[in-house]
């Protein structure tokens, strides 16, 4: 049984760069280019992980979407990673930067873009997929 | 301290009395008037004010007594000398009681009349003297008035609040700006203690002030007066010493700076916007290149083409996004230079059009255009170019392969009209609402491949509004989108 992961994000190139490398890896991968999508997507696709784009309709769909996620019941365990180009770095800081914010959004990484995605891949594995199942067929 | 020629009024009915008077007196310099009859000295005396009066106290027609009143009545001040045949005690008193400066008995010498004269014009002397200082006091009195109510308009009417304290933290002059600011619920009255009516974060804005006192001399802080929050204030306090440098009391000037502030916070959004835009495009292309590079995909260079044409197309937007981010800028900073010429709109309109017919043509579209004639503006000849563009590209970037896209000119009561439609993708009510957002974009199934930099259409509207002129949007989600702009025609 292949693992499943949900990419969501507004940028069609990124999905067209990422969702290769992931399949080839062994995973099944789904994508959704709204929040609102992504949503929807999951309760019928049931991931193992969720990739989630920070900004897309808002600034913080992507906060947005990781709450409504960690509070469904069929969502609560699957773990979900925020991307967003707007890195620390930049300046660019969002209201949702505080310990209780992050309580709210329940993610459980933040990722700055861009990644390279064998970087990704590599992150994926490692963090949320210690024995792959992919790796054993 | 001598008065050089002294008017003189003597009163009374015996001519000889009159004659000495006047030839001792007027040998002297002085001027010396007279008068026979009771009622022709009060006629006289009052006509005028003299400086010394002699009045004899029994004449023909009228108690010298009444004539004294009289002209004591009307001139308060003035010195009058009793001349009078019964030297009695009680006369004496009761005439200086009615306000005689001194009296004389009849019949007296040159010498005894010179002696009480000399007496009588130093006293008029210090009379005309203090009246004088007095009439100097009041109008040095009512020039400070004049300049306090000068410096009362001025702080009034300054556009920041202004309160002064003394060193008990006492209010010692407000203008009306202070409490209106602070929105003081409280009335604010002088000699009152301060903290009684301050919000908070003054309170200990003063505080602080206090807390330094010695070594402080001015201070400034922003706050926010909540509530409501939205409401920033900037103090800038000033501490007031005297000569010795003791702290007497501060000054304190209040700005309200929210309207700065929001500002401050729109031009940083603008800039996290614009750089999250940027990096939207170079995320992309350096994930694509870097599969190429990693050969990711493998080793066929067919599977890297449509990652590479992306790229590319990534790249151009990066560069139309500069460009768009920098015009608005420009257009925000006023630092357009403008070449204002008139303008045919349907001409404008056909030539922007002709730039486009190979770009129709491959996305098999058909161009439809309806001209009016005479559409003439003024405008920048540029701008006009760049708002057209902007609109024909829209059209065909989010139309649909067979579909269309016409140009309509029309005159409307003063106004050039432009109509630009596609039969595309259309835009759903919620997206139309945003239509005009720095770098909002339409992110549906259908935008999905169509790259653009979201700043479009603000610039076309910055570039309307410039005009005095306005645009219109009608979309239908899968039907199609009308843009209808309206720039003013020129006056012939």
């Amino acid at each position: 049984m292949k693992k499943k992961i949900m990419m969501v994000d507004d940028d069609y190139d990124l999905l067209q760069i990422y969702v290769p490398v992931l399949e080839k890896a062994g995973f099944e991968v789904a994508t959704a280019n709204t929040a609102a999508e992504g949503l929807e997507l999951f309760k019928t696709f049931l991931p193992d992980l969720v990739m989630v784009d920070l900004a897309m309709e808002h600034f913080d769909s992507g906060f947005v979407l990781c709450h409504r996620i960690k509070t469904l019941p069929e969502g609560a365990q699957t773990p979900v990673v925020i991307m967003t180009a707007a890195s620390h770095e930049t300046g660019i800081r969002f209201s949702t930067q505080t310990e209780e914010e992050r309580k709210w959004i329940q993610a459980d990484e933040y990722l700055d873009k861009p990644i390279p995605p064998r970087e990704l891949l590599a992150f994926i594995k490692e963090r949320f997929f210690e024995t792959p199942e992919s790796q054993q067929h | 301290m001598k008065i050089e020629r002294a008017n003189i009024l003597v009163v009374d009915d015996e001519f000889g009395m009159r004659e000495g008077i006047r030839r001792l007196f007027e040998a002297q310099g002085h001027r010396v008037e007279t008068a026979e009859t009771g009622r022709n000295g009060i006629d006289k005396g009052t006509a005028e004010e003299f400086d010394i009066y002699f009045l004899d106290l029994k004449i023909g027609d009228i108690d010298g007594v009444e004539v004294l009143g009289a002209i004591k009545a009307h001139f308060p001040e003035a010195i009058c000398v009793i001349c009078t045949a019964y030297a009695s005690i009680e006369t004496a008193v009761e005439t200086t009681r009615l306000g005689a400066y001194n009296y004389i008995a009849k019949p007296f010498a040159p010498e005894e009349i010179q002696l009480v004269f000399d007496r009588a014009i130093e006293r008029r002397w210090y009379i005309l003297e203090a009246r004088q200082l007095r009439a100097e006091q009041e109008r040095r009195l009512l020039e400070i008035t004049q300049e306090k109510s000068r410096i009362r308009t001025i702080i009034n009417s300054i556009a920041d609040g202004i309160v002064v304290l003394n060193q008990d933290e006492e209010v010692v002059l407000f203008n009306p700006q202070f409490p209106r600011l602070l929105e003081l619920d409280k009335e604010l009255v002088i000699g009152r203690s301060i903290r009684e009516v301050l919000p908070e974060p003054y309170q200990e804005l003063i505080a602080d002030i206090f807390r330094q006192k010695d070594s402080l001399q001015a201070l400034q802080q922003e706050f926010i007066i909540h509530p409501p929050a939205k409401l920033v204030v900037m103090a800038n306090t000033t501490t007031i010493r005297d000569d010795q440098n003791r702290l007497i009391g501060y000054v304190s000037v209040l700005r309200d700076i929210s309207e700065l502030k929001q500002l401050e916070l729109l031009k940083s959004q603008f800039v996290n916007m614009a750089a999250h835009e940027l990096k939207a495009p170079l995320t992309a292309i350096q994930g694509f290149l870097e599969m190429v590079v990693d050969k990711t995909l493998g080793d066929e260079p067919e599977t890297y083409d449509n990652y590479l044409r992306r790229s590319l197309e990534r790249s151009k937007t990066l560069i139309t996004l500069i460009n768009d981010l920098l015009n608005i800028s420009r257009i925000q900073a006023g630092k357009i230079r403008r070449e204002i010429e008139r303008l045919d709109l349907s001409q404008q309109a056909h030539s922007a059009a002709d730039f486009f017919a190979n770009e129709i043509e491959k996305h098999e579209l058909t161009l439809e255009t309806e001209f009016a004639d005479g559409l003439v503006i003024d405008a920048d000849r540029e701008e006009i170019q760049r708002l057209l563009t902007n609109l024909i590209s829209n059209a065909i970037k989010y139309n649909r392969p067979q579909g269309s896209v016409t140009l309509r000119t029309s005159r409307e009561k003063g106004y050039a009209r432009l109509d630009v439609s596609d039969t595309g993708i259309g835009m759903k009510p919620e997206e139309k609402e945003r239509l005009f957002e720095e770098f909002f974009r339409a992110k549906n199934p259908h935008t999905r491949s169509i790259t653009g930099t979201g700043l479009g259409l603000t610039l076309v509207k910055k570039i309307v509004d410039s005009y005095a002129g306005r645009i219109e949007a009608e979309s239908e989600y899968e039907k199609g989108t009308t843009f209808t702009l309206y720039l003013p025609l020129a006056e012939r």
